[in-house]
């Protein structure tokens, strides 16, 4: 079963928000890869990446999440034209904006899908744990997790 | 409209430091408009510092709340219900709305989260330019609409200075020459004779020499 490697799954949680038109993120895959991975990631679709309001990422980082990483489209293949590339310039922000406070910028981060054979939602989720899996549990959870942990 | 920009953030974390217990207060109107204080910048700038509090482990409460303007009383008093349950306010209002507020509710600290810029448009997504400076006296007519007051480097009434070099200013090269452009506009208006007097020296006495300035309108009173 690889048991060290899903413990580094069950330490984080990672939330993902998606542009809709990702290859296989429709809602039967959502819910597979919910239950392949369990509490470690959160699905978020969405119209498109350009609509992503940073503060979404901030909050998910806030209230729950280790690392909230954005899926867009490839550059050229936005629906609504630019909104992938806007979305970018707005992550980058973000990440500086964090890195104020102390937070590693690698919490947060964008995805842009391949231009040729474009891969589907479950690979890319993949391929971005396995980018974070080295960051330590978010140093803003750690009290709410004490919390929660304490019943036990 | 008044732009504006967000302070660095340790400036504001350390005024904020002595309280427990903070309204971030943003602004719907001209500080939305260039992105420094609206809803969505108000709630960044809120999750921001909360998730500094958490990572500090102090307890401190941080709640939001978006006004359509602060620098309107009408607006504020909004915060009558609630404003009893915060020891500080971060306005992220202009200069003008930090004061409004502030005057509502004198008991309460008011703290600053914008630098206050100026009077300017939006030229494009992302990109606001000076274009007045509130003189008192407005002559844009004879300028055919384009103010060199504000956007002349000098400031000349009666340009140009004659070192614009290619229609760019000779102090800053990355900004149109202003009198380059009035000469423009006026001659494509056909109304060149407008330049051609001398205008005199600025009175400045509409602007300030009396302290601030009011404008009393009795028609719009209660
Ligand atoms: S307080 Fe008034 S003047 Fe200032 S940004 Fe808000 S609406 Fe504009
Ligand atoms: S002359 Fe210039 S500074 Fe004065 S009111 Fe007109 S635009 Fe504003």
């Amino acid at each position: 079963m690889g048991s060290a490697h899903m413990n580094d799954r069950e330490r984080l949680t990672v939330a993902f928000f998606y542009c809709r038109n990702i290859p296989e993120s429709g809602e039967t895959e959502r819910q597979a890869l919910e239950k392949e991975y369990g509490p470690s990631i959160r699905l978020f679709p969405i119209p498109c990446s350009g609509r992503l309001d940073p503060v979404h990422l901030l909050s998910a980082l806030e209230k729950f999440a280790d690392a909230a990483y954005l899926i867009a489209c490839p550059e050229g293949a936005c629906r609504y034209f630019e909104g992938n590339r806007r979305a970018g310039k707005r992550v980058e922000r973000t990440k500086e904006m964090i890195a104020m406070i102390g937070l590693e910028p690698e919490r947060l981060g964008m995805v842009i899908n391949t231009k040729k054979r474009p891969k589907g939602l479950g690979v890319i989720t993949a391929e971005i744990l396995e980018r974070v899996k080295s960051l330590a549990p978010s140093p803003v959870l750690k009290n709410s997790r004490v919390e929660e942990e304490k019943p036990l | 409209m008044i732009t504006a920009e967000q302070k660095p953030l340790d400036e504001i974390r350390e005024m904020i430091a002595p309280y427990k217990r903070i309204l971030v207060l943003g602004c719907g109107s001209c500080v939305a408009e260039c992105a420094a204080g609206g809803e969505k910048e108000t709630g960044m700038l809120a999750s921001i510092l909360r998730m500094a509090a958490k990572m500090e482990g102090r307890e401190v409460l941080i709640n939001e709340k978006t006004l359509e303007r602060q620098c309107v009383k009408d607006f504020v008093i909004l915060l009558d219900d609630i404003i009893q349950d915060y020891d500080a306010l971060l306005s992220l209002g202009c200069g003008a709305g930090v004061q409004a507020v502030g005057d509502c509710f004198p008991e309460i600290p008011i703290i600053p989260a914008l630098n206050t810029e100026f009077l300017g448009e939006t030229k494009d997504q992302g990109l606001w330019l000076e274009n007045c400076l509130g003189c008192g006296d407005c002559k844009l007519y004879h300028f055919g609409g384009i103010c060199p007051l504000a956007r002349c480097s000098k400031h000349l009434l009666n340009g140009p200075c004659g070192g614009s070099v290619g229609g760019k200013c000779e102090i800053n090269p990355e900004i149109p020459c202003a009198w380059q452009l009035i000469i423009d506009r006026v001659e494509q208006q056909g109304g060149f004779e407008r330049l051609e007097g001398i205008f005199p020296p600025k009175d400045w006495s509409k602007k300030q020499g009396l302290g601030p300035r009011r404008i009393i309108r009795e028609d719009q009173q209660r």
